[in-house]
């Protein structure tokens, strides 16, 4: 039980040192790969260091969730004071609420990906990006 | 009152959607309804801009939650004439395109949901006042358009598409970056809250924003070392799709960088960057431009050289500099699509699109080749045409603002532009047709839409004063900073007392 304070401030940092790892292989993933399908896969683990890192910002350690239930504010007269002491072990529910949207986005742009790799597949008979090249300039 | 911005998103969007029900029941309903949702938003458009002018900035606040912290749309002086140019190219390119696959059904259908999700989603950056909001309609008008440069499917459109959703896509992962760098630096996300708080931001995160922001914003902008998707792109979508990115796409996606740059951040250098790189996309995508052979692509190069010419306006940054840049914004969005839109037909039939294939054109497409010229001309900057007035005002600025290099390099930019459109033109006119390509007549409605752009480029070249009060005003809106804010901020601010 000593470690408990060493612990969560590892706890907090790791959030953003893993996602910046995931935004570093997603990226390499992305520029180095020759096949269509794994350079799509790097935009995809890309995608999800972003969210990662949007979430970690709003991040408490052990915060609880953002509602106000009765059993939370009991009697107490919803004053702004009263709002903001109760409001402090929240965590920031923006972040999620934006990460909610950007995984929507992302999903959405895999799936144009992929359907445009199976055109270029079906057009050149190959997935390797070196032989694509007809608008090369 | 006739309606609200937000309408502005609302109609298009539930039109789009409604486009495959209605095709169900009657199949010329999907060919007729955008063109009604174009119209309304149009008339919309014009009595909110005239009302605006007067009574100044209409600010709507969506779902009821206030300013710093909902999302609210701003009907600027500045943010309404841009959003008036889109709804009329798109109005314009939907008469062109009115017959577009015309015995394919679900093409048909395909296209029209497309081209409503792209006038929406652009629409919708110009209007929104929260930077989140923002990158959720940049995404939505990318996503669009990387279907419909994906659109035909025995070109390498898949490939110029692919190239497009790579850059694109990549690029909107920093734009979220920077907006996670604002939002963890200043916990707000609406633009007019973060334009008066930015000075809290430390500095270096503050230029790190700024960077993220014009990598983000610089693919949809069209900026120097971001762009190389572009020609590939306006190559190989459809006629119209190329003449909608060039008219309306690339208006929102500079529109997004002008604000991040004169709003947001006040960050010392970004004009002067403004001012670099936009000399540099128009010098290097003109010199490119003059050595292509395929006539959509030296269109594509022209239009990015021309984008380059209107950010160098912005970068000046004195009030006659942004109308300047206003003017050839207006100029550029109706003499580049009405190109896009007579090019096409010119080379309608050959298979490569050659520039040699126009030759001797103007005696089978005599209509179609006119305008062509007219466009080019009017691209060009000669006298009696739009585009003249864009330049002159533009040239005028510099020499105010003591920047005589820009005036000499414009001038020897537009020599070149000169060069290259006066080889279409002349062989459009006077070399013998080659015989092998037959020329394809364009439709009637495709007329229709050259002559009202053609019309209007004379129009503004002989009355530059009509458009010029409005343009005055629209300046002014974008450089008062504080205006913003306040318009902006006030709402919420009424709405709690």
């Amino acid at each position: 039980m000593n470690f408990t304070l060493f612990d969560l401030k590892i706890v907090e940092y790791s959030f953003f040192i893993t996602a910046i790892l995931v935004i570093m292989i997603g990226l390499y993933g992305a520029l180095v790969k020759k096949s269509l399908i794994k350079v799509v896969i790097g935009l995809s683990i890309f995608d999800s260091g972003i969210n990662l890192l949007l979430i970690s910002i709003g991040y408490i350690t052990s915060g609880t969730a953002p509602i106000f239930s009765p059993a939370l504010v009991k009697d107490m007269p919803l004053t702004l004071e009263n709002i903001k002491k109760l409001s402090e072990g929240m965590v920031d529910p923006v972040p999620q609420a934006l990460v909610l949207t950007a995984i929507v986005i992302g999903f959405g742009v895999t799936a144009v990906a992929l359907s445009l790799v199976i055109r270029l597949y079906r057009h050149h008979q190959t997935l390797n990006i070196d032989e694509i090249k007809n608008l090369k300039w | 009152m006739v309606g609200s911005p937000v309408l502005f998103i609302a109609v298009p969007l539930l039109a789009a959607f409604l486009i495959p029900l209605l095709g169900m029941v009657w199949k010329e309903s999907i060919r007729i309804l955008p063109g009604l949702v174009l119209l309304y938003m149009l008339v919309l458009a014009i009595t909110l801009l005239e009302q605006v002018m007067h009574t100044g900035t209409i600010v709507e606040i969506l779902a009821g939650w206030k300013p710093p912290w909902g999302i609210n749309l701003v009907f600027s002086p500045f943010t309404g004439i841009l959003a008036t140019l889109m709804i009329l190219m798109g109005f314009i390119i939907w008469i062109y395109s009115y017959r577009f696959k015309n015995v394919d059904f679900e093409e048909a259908k395909k296209y029209f949901i497309l081209f409503m999700m792209l006038v929406t989603g652009s629409v919708g950056i110009v209007l929104t006042g929260d930077i989140f909001n923002q990158f959720v309609f940049i995404e939505i008008t990318s996503i669009s358009a990387y279907a419909l440069t994906a659109f035909y499917k025995h070109r390498d459109s898949a490939e110029a598409s692919f190239k497009y959703l790579m850059v694109g896509s990549l690029s909107s992962m920093f734009l979220l970056l920077a907006i996670i760098l604002i939002y963890s630096q200043l916990g707000t996300l609406n633009m007019a809250d973060i334009a008066s708080k930015a000075h809290l931001m430390k500095p270096e995160f503050k230029i790190l924003a700024v960077i993220f922001f014009i990598v983000g914003l610089g693919i949809e902008a069209e900026i120097f070392p971001l762009n190389g998707w572009v020609p590939d792109a306006y190559a190989q979508a459809p006629g119209p799709v190329g003449a909608a990115f060039a008219g309306i796409v690339v208006k929102a996606g500079v529109y997004a960088l002008i604000r991040i740059i004169f709003t947001l951040f006040d960050v010392s250098g970004t004009h002067q960057f403004l001012i670099v790189i936009g000399l540099t996309t128009m010098i290097i995508s003109e010199m490119a431009a003059i050595r292509q052979d395929r006539l959509k692509r030296m269109l594509a190069y022209s239009s990015l050289g021309q984008m380059g010419l209107v950010l160098v306006a912005f970068g000046i940054g004195t009030e006659e500099g942004i109308f300047a840049a206003m003017f050839l914004l207006i100029n550029h969005a109706i003499g580049k699509s009405l190109l896009f839109l007579s090019g096409s037909y010119l080379v309608y039939n050959s298979a490569d699109k050659y520039i040699s294939e126009t030759n001797g054109m103007g005696k089978f497409l005599p209509v179609t080749s006119f305008l062509f010229a007219l466009g080019a001309l009017a691209v060009v900057g000669m006298p009696p045409f739009s585009g003249f007035w864009g330049k002159f005002f533009m040239m005028s600025a510099a020499a105010h603002a003591n920047m005589l290099l820009i005036i000499a390099l414009i001038l020897s930019v537009s020599l070149i532009e000169l060069v290259y459109y006066f080889r279409v033109i002349n062989r459009i006119y006077f070399y013998k047709k080659e015989s092998h390509i037959t020329p394809k007549k364009p439709t009637v409605n495709a007329v229709i839409a050259m002559a009202t752009l053609g019309v209007i480029i004379l129009i503004i070249g002989f009355y530059p004063d009509l458009i010029s009060g409005y343009l005055h005003q629209a300046s002014q809106a974008l450089l008062d900073k504080g205006k913003y804010i306040q318009d902006v901020l006030s709402t919420g601010q009424l709405l709690t007392h």
